[in-house]
């Protein structure tokens, strides 16, 4: 039976087992049901702009890397410097399958998810063996590898040009409405990611991932199946990093790793994540809004943008050092903050 | 095929000490992954260039402004990023990554790819025949400059009093610090000595190999897994991967596809790491 109680401003579902609370104090859901709400309405607003709607896309398909991003940084203890790896690897997956086999959207889906599980748990003992530096070292060359790969094979990859002809995601008849629905089925994929992690970092796995994060040895001692949670982590986030992958390829139609898999990729993921907030995958948001706007806003300025840009992400870097989630965060402050390791220790 | 990959082999090796040292020192030393190691190789080509054909000044006289402007720039970022932000490593690689990118960017918008740039650094031109291989005789000159320089670098850190507290620092920084060492102004001749390995090798090269503004990613991506396998900073780690890393390229090239040398590296890497999860020499101090 359903049982409701009212418990210190909560109200508590029970059924069977299993428990479910939702805290009634409006300070603890007022300003995420309104980010939500106002993310919700950005898309209908700006319907007559498709270059903006492809800019909140664009925002979001950065929020579906760097929020699965971030879980792994939490809760393998280490920075992945290649996350662009699985992306490139669920596109080329999606990609492939849709030109060769003429497989649509949701054929390819789970294609690309047992590919990236299988190339996440191939390299998933990494987070066992190597730590810190070795990790991240490790990790930045994967996705240059890749990118080498879809060279020497350009038959296959098709090189530099990359697939194209890839099956959209959605046809409705009208560009516009496609540019609609497009950019909602993103906002979608990035609240459930947002939820998903959300969940897992305030469950008793979050508790365990904060514990790693913070000293690994030290939760080792205390009774902690230490790899065991890394490799889920690592294959779990690489998966969700495919997924958006999967989206991008179905999304633009084709799929470049010369776009996707290079330094350059790696360096805005981490910046989403650092001037987001530092791992924190509510800032994420903000970082992945504040870059690609801002990197379109200096377009106009021609060829100069391409390193005014990244002048511009350095002051912030200084001037921000918590991140932009650190302005709200001082309003609203956390006790756990994880930390991003990367030295030889 | 052996003689090609024996002599590759040296020839390669050497070379890639000279491109690895820079990065291994300052992994060494500061324990700091410095990925903005790439923009020396462009500097070193795009600031000689520059001041042989903007200020019309000759080869030499270029040589010392750029090596002057390099060691200027490598001290504003260990006072401006490395040390303002040694503890909070997060933002310092994503810094270092940043400052790359933008000198990349900016190389490229002043001298894009086309610009086709040329450095009169041929020591000597044509090809040498060795073990039946032709070699051009440039690359043969920077390997054996690559040996002596890394020779020197070992003698230099072994024998000097500078040497000395270098190693100690890379030990422990915490107990050289107890000791009275200035460990502030120890990471900084660390940092400029980094530098000048990497200028010396783009400076022999730029004749037979390709130049352009990103040069440095590709020479990063080399010196990365010649410093795990070599932990991270050990020399004697680094001149051994060196030339493990330059049997690999050399067999990987000749036997399959020159464009697997990545690859094939990165496999050699995680295997290592697997049976030696520290690299080769087990030893995280500078020697």
């Amino acid at each position: 039976m359903v049982r409701i109680e009212h418990k210190r401003a909560r109200i508590i579902i029970r059924f069977k087992n299993s428990k479910y609370e939702w805290t009634i104090e409006p300070r603890y859901w007022r300003n995420p049901l309104i980010a939500v709400v106002a993310l919700v309405l950005a898309p209908l607003l700006i319907r007559d702009y498709p270059n903006l709607l492809t800019l909140l896309t664009t925002a979001y398909i950065y929020m579906l890397i760097c929020i699965p991003q971030s879980w792994q940084t939490v809760g393998t203890g280490r920075l992945n410097f290649g996350p662009q790896f699985f992306v490139g690897l669920g596109g080329y997956t999606a990609g492939l399958l849709s030109i060769h086999y003429g497989f649509g959207p949701l054929q390819t889906l789970p294609v690309v998810i047992l590919i990236s599980l299988a190339f996440a748990a191939l390299f998933s003992p990494l987070t066992i063996i190597a730590g810190g530096l070795y990790f991240s070292l490790i990790t930045l060359l994967l996705p240059l590898v890749f990118l080498e790969f879809t060279y020497v094979y350009s038959g296959i990859f098709r090189g530099e040009t990359g697939i194209s002809g890839i099956a959209p995601l959605i046809n409705l008849g009208t560009i516009r409405l496609n540019y609609v629905v497009l950019c909602y089925i993103s906002l979608f994929m990035t609240l459930v990611y947002m939820l998903l992690i959300d969940k897992i970092l305030r469950s008793r796995w979050g508790v365990l991932y904060g514990a790693i994060n913070d000293n690994e040895n030290a939760a080792n001692m205390m009774g902690v199946n230490i790899n065991k949670l890394k490799v889920t982590c690592y294959i779990a986030s690489s998966v969700l990093v495919g997924i958006a992958g999967w989206f991008i390829a179905h999304y633009f139609g084709t799929f470049a790793g010369v776009t996707y898999l290079p330094f350059t990729m790696l360096i805005k993921v981490l910046l989403i994540s650092m001037l987001g907030g530092r791992a924190q995958i509510y800032g994420v948001a903000a970082g992945a809004f504040f870059v690609v706007f801002l990197e379109d806003a200096l377009r106009s300025l021609g060829a100069i943008h391409y390193w005014i840009f990244p002048i511009i992400l350095l002051v912030f870097l200084f001037a921000l050092p918590e991140g932009l989630w650190g302005i709200y965060r001082k309003h609203k402050y956390r006790e756990y903050y994880p930390t991003m390791r990367v030295r030889k220790r | 095929m052996l003689p090609q990959v024996v002599v590759y082999t040296f020839i390669l090796g050497s070379l890639y000490l000279l491109v690895s040292l820079g990065f291994s020192l300052i992994s060494g030393v500061l324990r700091v992954f410095n990925l903005g190691y790439g923009i020396v190789f462009a500097l070193a080509a795009y600031l000689t260039w520059m001041c042989m054909r903007d200020f019309g000044l000759g080869l030499i006289p270029s040589i010392i402004l750029m090596v002057a402007f390099q060691l200027g720039i490598t001290y504003a970022m260990y006072r401006g990023i490395i040390l303002r932000y040694f503890e909070r490593e997060e933002i310092l690689l994503t810094a270092l990554i940043l400052v790359a990118n933008i000198v990349e960017q900016a190389v490229n918008y002043k001298y894009p790819i086309i610009a086709g740039v040329s450095i009169p650094t041929t020591l000597a031109p044509g090809t040498l025949d060795i073990l039946g291989v032709a070699i051009p005789k440039q690359l043969i000159i920077a390997a054996i400059v690559g040996l002596i320089f890394t020779t020197l670098f070992v003698i230099f850190f072994l024998k000097s009093k500078f040497g000395l507290i270098t190693r100690a620092i890379s030990q422990d920084p915490q107990s050289s610090l107890l000791m009275g060492a200035n460990v502030t102004r120890f990471f900084g001749y660390a940092c400029l000595l980094s530098v000048i390995p990497p200028i010396v090798c783009t400076l022999l090269v730029a004749p037979v190999w390709a130049i352009d503004p990103f040069m440095g990613s590709s020479f990063l991506m080399t010196a990365i897994p010649i410093s795990i396998l070599g932990s991270l900073g050990n020399l004697r780690g680094s001149i051994i991967s060196s030339y493990i890393i330059g049997f690999v390229h050399s067999i990987v090239s000749f036997a399959f596809n020159p464009r697997f040398m990545g690859l094939a590296a990165l496999v050699v890497v995680i295997a290592v790491l697997v049976f030696k999860p520290e690299g080769i020499t087990r030893s995280e101090s500078l020697w």
